[in-house]
């Protein structure tokens, strides 16, 4: 542990701590944009710069560390510098909400009171076309804080994206400007989850969704797709209750946030138009045809319970699947044990 | 080791210092748990590869050692031999707390570096170098999956890892063990709530009267039987010789996802009765099943699954069943009330998860209320318990508290390449998919990536056949044929081909062959052998 004087009070932190990270816990919020606690440090927006006692000029609190007895002041002459920061980055977002993600930008924006003094004639960027449909890019959105490229090299060190030109010219894009299902990128959306403004964003397949991600309703729980079972959050619709987008959080233990494509993308099929949606039973025709729920279950208890007086309980066999959960897969041992008489139950999923 | 789980945890695989990853093709299977292995390489650990493919984890990799499909045992043992000829095992921690070396230590003489490499095809340094520095790194850790449990021999290669991880003592503390990667997202918990016919819940033997006496109590004294249940392989075979005249499939589809699936199709003529349960209709239950009850996606339910490192995490309805789809925890329910059971009020799953808590005690202290944030690890015995990160702590956790070292001998695969049919067919799955892809087929973005059945193979072969990227091919095995794709490629070495298990039009399953383990049933996906001809589309 260090101790340290933050805004004159002395408080401690773990030696090696981010300054941002030991102010946060001390209940002093430093604002940040390029900042991830997921990628190294970085430095590179300018907006959480602090003064330093015995330093030549402000430096930025995502990339100091504590030290014993250093002096910090987080609301002098930075505080005014962040309000420009903030309207010199507002003067080239010509994009606030391409994607319908949280846009940190703005959000920091309202909270400093400050506006867009004028717009940048040269803000407009090409516009960023790709043929996949998972995600786009808006480089009207983008503030070239490089959080998304930091995330392909060195989270998931796909080396999909680039940052190619300066100034005016500068953007992110796929390596060597091939569309993104043609390089290594893998559509797990990592760098679109850090990114702070949704200058990249997810693309909508069968239509945009109704408005912004905050008005969608959140419930976490666990993707169904892998073992590592990573934590997931559904974005519900209010309205139509369809799945719209699958987030997750930095602090969910396992997965710290990250996804793969399917985690991530693969939640259509909840809402496919070849869902079964009523029972089926086998009619005379030798073909399948709608039925009520007492009819199919007193059918299938018949049939069950004939071929168990014909030819013992020994003669049914189970199927449980590791996409049940772990009350279900209870259920159906319990049935086959406890009603049916028998120990066949397994699945083609053991291992 | 006793628990077909991981020993530790998923987030202690990043300070690892040393991994060695055999037979899982993790980026692809576990993508997210990949992560913490590239952050630990990032971090400074060294990595092993062993694969008959160059998978992308090779980039970062120290070394691979590309193995021939099905001699898994054979580099295991050689590494073992290293380690006791240079004396590099952990002896204070085999003598404390393991029993077997003897026999271990004796076999293994016999597996020299250079017999291995004449087998496995990797070069006897490199098992040496690999067998070094595993050895003599305290926080080495081993991670595998199907790779290497769904061979025919697939005990024998769990045992050959377990008995290196025994002799080195890499086990019972962080950043260490034995990590079995479970391939589906609940496949522990279908095994820990006892969907398997040798155990009740919790993994308490059916064979033991104690047990039943048990669940008979907690049932409601319901008569338990105490005949065998049949495994999958014993279910499905039973479907010809008439052993089993009806099934109640909830959510499967062994059409396809069964080796030799045309045969298990087949199978499916002789039931008297078939009830499914499932989200799509599939052929196999369009064509067979009595009686379908139209089911609920995990967006849909409340409940639990367990992760591959013993987590178990609350699962929770976001939205509303389609149409008159039901919860299937409200399916069970109901049809075992209409096969006359006098079963309680299931209000919720929590009250379905009470039950089997109260009757498993390594999972007694694990209750809803205490699930709400991170989810717990298993063993968790009361309510005080924190969960357990890394098992067999402070000791192996058997009976007399030593871990088994149990002899392998080297088998080789059943089917092996001949004049017929000279090539070896290795399976396996790709990231845009799950199994029958029965879910993933149908995301649109996700196909633009990947949708075509294809298969790769060496430049090599592909040149001695004429083929070009992205021809049409037929492979052909012993029991039947499909046409797909090549995709020429590096990661495969001369003689091998490699296809993955989710097309619903070339099914690769048509022709991998059905013999599988002795003990476990785990059928043999990974190595048959097949040729390849060209196609005339
Ligand atoms: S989506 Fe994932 S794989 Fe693709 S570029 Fe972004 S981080 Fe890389
Ligand atoms: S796309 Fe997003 S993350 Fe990437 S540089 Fe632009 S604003 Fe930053
Ligand atoms: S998001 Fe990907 S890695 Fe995570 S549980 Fe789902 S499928 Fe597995
Ligand atoms: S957040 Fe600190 S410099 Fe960008």
């Amino acid at each position: 542990m260090v101790e340290f004087t933050l805004d004159g009070a002395r408080v401690s932190a773990p030696e090696g701590e981010l300054l941002v990270h030991a102010a946060a816990r001390h209940g002093t919020f430093i604002p940040t944009l390029c900042h991830d606690e997921k990628l190294d440090p970085y430095g590179g927006c300018r907006m959480c710069l602090v003064d330093l006692e015995g330093a030549p000029r402000p430096v930025p609190a995502c990339a100091q560390r504590v030290r014993e007895g250093m002096v910090v002041s987080t609301n002098g002459e930075t505080g005014a510098l962040r309000r420009t920061l903030t309207e010199m980055l507002l003067a080239e977002h010509l994009s606030p909400n391409p994607g319908g993600r949280p846009n940190e930008l703005t959000d920091l924006a309202e909270e400093l009171g400050a506006q867009a003094p004028f717009l940048l004639p040269d803000a407009a960027r090409e516009p960023y076309e790709d043929r996949n449909r998972l995600m786009g890019y808006d480089p009207g959105a983008c503030i070239l804080c490089n959080r998304c490229v930091r995330y392909t090299q060195e989270v998931m060190q796909c080396s999909a994206l680039v940052f190619e030109g300066r100034g005016a010219e500068a953007r992110v894009v796929p390596t060597h400007g091939h569309s993104w299902l043609d390089t290594e990128c893998e559509l797990c959306g990592g760098c679109l989850s850090v990114c702070p403004t949704g200058a990249i964003h997810e693309q909508f397949l069968g239509g945009s969704p109704a408005g912004h991600e905050r008005a969608l309703r959140k419930t976490k729980t666990t993707c169904t797709f892998c073992g590592v079972g990573c934590q997931i959050d559904l974005n519900v619709d209010p309205e139509t209750k369809r799945i719209v987008k699958v987030t997750s959080d930095p602090s969910y233990v396992s997965n710290e946030g990250n996804l793969c494509v399917k985690g991530r993308f693969a939640f259509n099929f909840v809402h496919h138009p070849d869902r079964l949606t009523r029972p089926l039973v086998r009619g005379d025709d030798g073909k399948l045809h709608p039925a009520s729920w007492d009819e199919a279950l007193s059918l299938a208890a018949a049939g069950m319970n004939g071929v168990k007086e014909r030819h013992g309980a020994q003669s049914i066999g189970l199927l449980a699947s590791a996409r049940l959960t772990n009350e279900e897969n209870y259920l159906l041992q319990k049935l086959a044990r406890g009603v049916i008489g028998t120990n066949s139950i397994h699945s083609c999923e053991a291992t | 080791m006793g628990r077909g789980a991981s020993t530790n945890s998923i987030p202690e695989i990043e300070d690892c210092r040393f991994l060695l990853v055999i037979g899982s093709n993790t980026t692809e299977a576990h993508p997210v748990l990949a992560l913490r292995m590239k952050k630990a390489v990032r971090k400074g650990a060294m990595l092993v590869v062993c694969d008959p493919r160059k998978i992308w984890l090779t980039k970062i990799a120290k070394r691979h050692l590309q193995l021939r499909p099905g001699s898994d045992v054979w580099l295991i043992n050689a590494m073992m031999h290293v380690i006791f000829a240079e004396g590099l095992q952990d002896d204070a921690y085999i003598a404390e707390h393991t029993e077997g070396v003897e026999m271990v230590r004796e076999i293994v003489s016999r597996y020299t570096p250079e017999a291995a490499e004449a087998v496995t095809g990797v070069p006897a340094e490199d098992i040496r170098a690999t067998a070094r520095e595993y050895a003599s790194e305290r926080h080495a850790a081993i991670f595998y999956t199907l790779g290497i449990t769904e061979h025919a021999c697939a005990v024998d290669n769990i045992w050959s890892l377990s008995n290196l991880v025994l002799a080195t003592g890499h086990l019972g503390y962080e950043s260490t063990g034995l990590n079995a990667l479970r391939g589906q997202n609940n496949v522990q918990g279908l095994n820990d709530s006892g969907a398997n016919p040798a155990y009740y819940p919790g993994y308490q033997a059916a064979e033991d009267p104690e047990v039943l006496r048990k669940f008979s109590e907690a049932w409601g004294g319901v008569e338990l039987t105490e005949t065998p249940g049949y495994r999958l392989d014993q279910i499905l075979s039973g479907l010809y010789d008439g052993r089993v005249k009806a099934l109640y499939l909830v959510g499967e589809n062994p059409g396809h996802t069964e080796p030799n699936a045309k045969h298990a199709a087949e199978g499916f003529e002789q039931l008297e009765f078939l009830v499914a349960q499932d989200l799509f209709l599939n052929e196999l239950t369009e064509k067979y099943a009595d009686v379908v009850f139209p089911a609920s996606s995990f967006a849909e339910k409340d409940g639990t699954f367990t992760n591959t490192e013993r987590r178990i995490n609350r699962v929770r309805a976001g939205v509303p069943c389609p149409g008159e789809a039901r919860v299937d925890r409200d399916i069970v329910v109901s049809f075992a009330r209409a096969l006359g059971a006098d079963w309680p009020e299931y209000p919720d799953a929590e009250s379905v998860w009470n039950e089997f808590a109260d009757l498993s005690p390594n999972w007694n202290g694990v209750r809803y209320d205490r699930l709400q944030e991170t989810g717990l690890q298993w063993p968790c015995v009361d309510r005080d318990d924190p969960g357990t990160r890394f098992l067999h702590a402070p000791r192996p956790a058997r009976p007399n508290g030593r871990g088994k070292l149990w002899p392998v001998e080297y088998q080789p695969p059943i089917e092996l390449p001949d004049a017929e049919y000279p090539l070896t067919l290795s399976t396996g799955r790709t990231l845009y998919h799950y199994n029958s892809a029965t879910m993933t087929m149908r995301e649109a973005g996700i196909t633009d990536k990947q949708e075509d059945p294809f298969f790769e193979i060496s430049v090599e072969d592909a040149s001695a056949l004429g083929l070009s990227e992205g021809d049409w091919a037929r492979l052909v095995s012993r029991r039947g044929d499909l046409e797909a794709r090549a995709r020429i490629s590096d990661r495969v070495y001369p003689g091998l081909v490699w296809m993955a298990l989710h097309f619903a039009q070339a099914k690769v399953n048509w022709l991998t062959h059905d013999v599988g383990d002795p003990l476990i049933g785990t059928p043999e996906y990974k190595v048959s052998a097949v040729r390849v001809e060209r196609a005339s589309r």
